[in-house]
């Protein structure tokens, strides 16, 4: 019976290592998940996005609009064009991090009642008090960051390689410069998040 | 089946939070487990009915799929029905399934001015909840713009069929 399951935890774990192990330096050579897509609908991610490298092409995420548009009938990920899942976790995690940093300095110099900066499962949670609450987090599947603003309502921002910043495509919004213009002006200090 | 699943689930979550006042603070609105408990519209329609557009948002991998139909009356552009399929969390369903009632009775281009910002607040959906309602308000947008197309698509296709007839006549 043990032999049965031992293959796939041991694919896992072999993952979950080969992932813990790599530095944070791009990687020239990226895997992509060839097979994964083609299944339609229903193929799930996860452990078979690390089977082996199909794909050794590394491809630059651009503004032009992808597979990936929304208004398009997006059930079903082309994951040729996306960017690997380790270069995404290793920009969104930056960028995640670094907000986090920003954000607690933030509270240490600004007065805002209940103010309070929570991290955890990779999900950035700011409180405001009263003026709101910003949820920040990385939606792994589509290489999105997406952000829920007590002002301007759900966001997804997607890597634009080119601008090196998230973009939310239907605004065209940055999200750095959207989140320091709505904080400065909830909190009523100027936020520097660049 | 997924989702008698997940009622059982939300029943017996709802059993356990009687006697501990902490849990309550993560509680779903009570409009949430309304549109759980009683679903409405939900259901499909015949996607090939030139009647029919159907907009499917979302992806699996994600974690939601919103599968919303509307049935438009071609002489007045007015929803007279429509109807829903969720695989998503209790706030997805509760949001396409407000949707679906929203549209009923109104013309095309009126639903699609409905926000998703209206929709959360009608649910009282939380901050990280909040991607759930704008995915219910693209479900919208694409269901219109399927017919809108498909009803493009046919009035080509029967342009040319007079054409032809035309031909032959003469």
């Amino acid at each position: 019976m043990a032999s049965r399951f031992a293959p796939r935890l041991l694919l896992q774990r072999l993952s979950t290592l080969r992932r813990a192990r790599r530095t944070s330096s791009i990687l020239v050579a990226s895997e992509a998940p060839a097979d994964v897509g083609g299944g339609g609908l229903f193929s799930p991610p996860g452990p078979r996005s690390a089977l082996g490298p199909r794909c050794v092409s590394r491809v630059s995420f651009s503004t032009r609009p992808s597979a990936l548009d929304e208004r398009q009938n997006p059930a079903a990920i082309d994951y040729r064009s996306l960017m690997s899942e380790e270069e995404f976790h290793t920009l969104a995690d930056e960028t995640i991090h670094d907000l986090l940093e920003k954000f607690e300095e933030y509270g240490d110099a600004i007065q805002v009642d209940g103010y309070e900066v929570d991290y955890g499962n990779h999900v950035l949670t700011l409180k405001l008090g009263s003026l709101g609450t910003y949820v920040i987090n990385k939606q792994t599947p589509n290489r999105q960051i997406w952000l829920s603003s007590p002002v301007s309502g759900p966001a997804r921002f997607d890597w634009d390689s080119t601008a090196k910043t998230w973009v939310y495509r239907r605004t065209k919004a940055a999200l750095l410069q959207l989140l320091e213009g709505e904080v400065g002006q909830l909190c009523g200090e100027p936020i520097s998040l660049r | 089946m997924l989702r008698a699943a997940g009622r059982r689930f939300l029943r017996l979550g709802s059993e356990h939070r009687a006697p501990t006042a902490a849990v309550a603070a993560r509680a779903y609105h009570e409009r949430v487990v309304d549109h759980y408990d009683n679903p409405r519209n939900v259901g499909s329609f015949d996607k090939n009915d030139p009647t029919v557009g159907t907009g499917l948002v979302g992806a699996p991998a994600c974690g939601d799929v919103m599968k919303l139909q509307i049935k438009v009356d071609d002489a007045t552009g007015k929803i007279v029905d429509a109807c829903f399929k969720t695989f998503g969390c209790g706030s997805a369903i509760a949001s396409s399934s407000v949707a679906t009632e929203w549209v009923k009775g109104k013309h095309m281009e009126e639903v699609l001015s409905i926000k998703n910002t209206e929709i959360a607040k009608h649910l009282s959906l939380p901050p990280v909840k909040l991607h759930c309602s704008m995915l219910a308000e693209d479900a919208i947008k694409a269901a219109v713009k399927d017919y809108e197309a498909k009803k493009a698509k046919l009035e080509a296709g029967n342009a040319e069929t007079t054409q032809t007839e035309k031909v032959d006549g003469a």
